[in-house]
């Protein structure tokens, strides 16, 4: 009730909700008689609460509505956000530091091209402490395909573990050296792990995000892997399928800029003859393409991983190759160096 | 108190004023019929009733009854009233001086596109912009809303879907400037995030009020209103067997229009798209989608490369299947 937040007293705002002007625009036009008489108040008064509602729906003094924000006060939020790293600095770079917080990012590619492992790694990385320039988060990873391998998961985060304190600046942080900054099992107890075995369980799964990570504010990452098993079988109706997936997308986004966290959904891809050409395409079609902030293509280069940006509102289109190691996701050591390695 | 009664009955703020000054006029007559008591007629037992008769009939049978004074009163400030609500009628030359004093249009900062669509967005007029994903249909909402900011000193409303808004990036369009200036360009770009239509339908309505106290003033206020994207708040509700989806999303559309035409405001908005015919492809939300924008104009980004096709699917007054080029720099 926009009435509510003017500078007069409870007894006024009452009469005025209960003669029916709720919003300050009802107000604008109304001369102060006429309002006295309605709310059986005195003139004087009548003026004075016309003054505050003039002054309080000025354009110049509150531009925006409930809930908008200016540019330029986005301008400044958003050099304040860290982004979360994907240990290779290569794809960092071209994602302009990391996988950006209050956006969709969407990962595609064929089977055995490492978006489980991306999204694994990030789940990890979310929880670097804010001490080594991380974001001390938890993770909330959705498996979809029965991929999240907890032994993987622990491999990877020993080696995020023992990269962290390798790098960490003890003596600054007074930290006394050899002592772990945090353990690999820390890592696994801040993974929230949910196992979904249908569209109708992805679908509730998504609507109780909300709650949940009211709940647990610390979440930083969701992670789904794959947004795609479920839809891509048991459908008849097409036009259902779309309808469910744009509105699990649109719950997604909200919940990406209420909380300020990363959503990340992993694609299944396809190869797609278009124009006489062989593209890779990601699944659920066209209308779902629009559905995430940022997308991430995939792809193999000869025998060199890629990862390409198909999409960004921010971002060039570009392509950074990296490598799946046993330690996750790095840097893709090139030939001729692997070679003097040797 | 009757004057409380009528408010619960009605939406909008215009006919809020109606009625309430229509009930200090003649208390007495709205009083009785919300009583209860019967008007001396079979014609009408509740202030709806009131309303919503044939208010001629009415008339015709309030003169026949010497008793029904008050009635007659009643229906007279009723037809004063309807005089003074209803929209003038205006000719071709008011029209034709209205466009060229109001209706200004407003240059997206492209220039290819600009003399596509004969100068750039018309205020007045609802542009679509379709395309599938990727296409630079946020590259150019974000281009329009820096250039009419910063070179037309326009206020700007931006509605983001898709958390695609990015603010880095109008700053980067509108360049070195010095800090105050990019300070005061930036402040007349106001974003709101709306993940679903009645949202939507709701800030609409606000900005409608907004603008109109605005306009009374005589203050500029906004003039570009961009929805990126449309489609992703429309496809969810439509497509069901109720008829509900359909219903908001042309009320949704014809809203837009008033807001454009009325108070004049250039509306941008982009629509995804779908498979039609032997591998073509066509802007979504079907055929009843179609009437509602002025302009509309399909992207289709070159494989592989920086370089988008736009053309011309629909016109107001420039041949449909011009087209043209541009590119996406960095």
């Amino acid at each position: 009730m926009e009435v509510g937040r003017l500078p007069i007293s409870a007894t006024q705002k009452g009469k005025l909700i209960s003669a029916g002007y709720t919003s300050l625009s009802s107000l604008s036009s109304l001369s102060p008689s006429l309002l006295s008489r309605d709310l059986s108040i005195t003139e004087t008064e009548a003026l004075v609460i016309i003054k505050h509602a003039s002054r309080g729906g000025s354009p110049s003094r509150s531009p925006a509505i409930n809930g908008a924000q200016t540019a330029w006060e986005m301008l400044h939020e958003e050099e304040l956000f860290t982004r979360i790293t994907t240990s290779s600095a290569d794809l960092d770079n071209i994602l302009g530091g990391g996988i950006s917080c209050k956006e969709v990012t969407e990962i595609g590619g064929i089977p055995g091209i490492g978006k489980t492992q991306i999204g694994i790694q990030l789940a990890v990385n979310v929880q670097i402490p804010v001490d080594c320039r991380g974001l001390g988060g938890k993770a909330i990873y959705i498996d979809t395909e029965g991929s999240f391998m907890v032994e993987r998961v622990l491999q990877i985060a020993k080696a995020c573990a023992e990269e962290m304190s390798a790098n960490y600046d003890f003596s600054r942080n007074g930290l006394p050296s050899g002592q772990v900054l945090m353990q690999p099992q820390d890592f696994l107890e801040n993974i929230i792990c949910y196992r979904v075995c249908s569209y109708t369980e992805q679908i509730a799964l998504v609507n109780s995000l909300d709650k949940i990570i009211c709940a647990h504010r610390e979440v930083k990452i969701v992670i789904i892997d794959s947004i795609t098993f479920h839809f891509r079988q048991d459908f008849d109706d097409m036009a259902l399928r779309t309808r469910l997936l744009s509105g699990m997308a649109l719950k997604l986004m909200k919940l990406a800029k209420k909380f300020s966290l990363a959503v990340v959904l992993l694609n299944q891809a396809a190869n797609k003859y278009t124009e006489g050409s062989l593209q890779l395409s990601l699944a659920l079609g066209d209308s779902w393409s629009h559905a995430c902030t940022n997308r991430i293509i995939l792809y193999w280069n000869g025998n060199e991983r890629y990862a390409y940006i198909d999409k960004s509102p921010s971002l060039r289109s570009r392509s950074a190759p990296y490598a799946v190691t046993s330690s996750g996701i790095r840097n893709l050591v090139s030939d001729s160096k692997r070679m003097k390695m040797m | 108190m009757p004057f409380i009664y009528l408010h619960l009955h009605v939406g909008g703020a215009r006919h809020c004023r109606v009625k309430a000054r229509f009930i200090r006029w003649s208390p007495v007559t709205i009083y009785s019929v919300k009583k209860g008591h019967r008007i001396p007629s079979s014609f009408c037992s509740a202030v709806e009733d009131f309303l919503l008769h044939d208010l001629h009939a009415l008339a015709a049978h309030a003169e026949e009854q010497p008793s029904s004074e008050r009635l007659r009163q009643g229906v007279d400030q009723v037809f004063a009233i309807i005089d003074t609500i209803h929209q003038p009628w205006i000719n071709g030359m008011e029209l034709l001086e209205d466009a060229q004093k109001n209706k200004r249009a407003l240059s997206t900062g492209c220039e290819r596109i600009d003399s596509l669509l004969n100068g750039g967005l018309h205020e007045g007029h609802v542009t679509e912009l379709a395309g599938p994903s990727s296409s630079g249909k946020t590259q150019l909402c974000l281009l329009a809303a820096a250039n009419v900011a910063y070179q037309h000193k326009g206020g700007v409303t931006y509605v983001d879907t898709g958390n695609s808004f990015s603010p880095k990036r109008i700053a980067h369009f509108i360049g070195q400037v010095d800090q105050k200036v990019l300070r005061t360009v930036m402040n007349s770009i106001v974003c709101h995030r709306v993940y679903d239509i009645f949202t939507l339908l709701a800030m609409l309505h606000e900005l409608e009020f907004r603008r109109k106290s605005q306009m009374c003033k005589g203050d500029g206020g906004v003039s570009l209103l961009i929805i990126d994207s449309i489609s992703s708040l429309i496809t969810p509700i439509l497509g069901s067997n109720s008829p509900q989806g359909r219903a908001l999303m042309i009320s949704t559309g014809s809203l837009l229009k008033k807001l454009a035409h009325e108070y004049n405001i250039a509306v941008l908005v982009t629509n995804h798209t779908v498979g039609g015919n032997r591998g073509t492809i066509k802007p979504a939300l079907g055929e009843s989608w179609k009437t509602i924008p002025h302009t509309r104009l399909l992207f289709f980004r070159v494989c592989g490369s920086n370089t988008c096709d736009v053309s011309i699917l629909k016109h107001p007054y420039v041949a449909s299947g011009k087209a043209a080029k541009f590119t996406i720099h960095d």
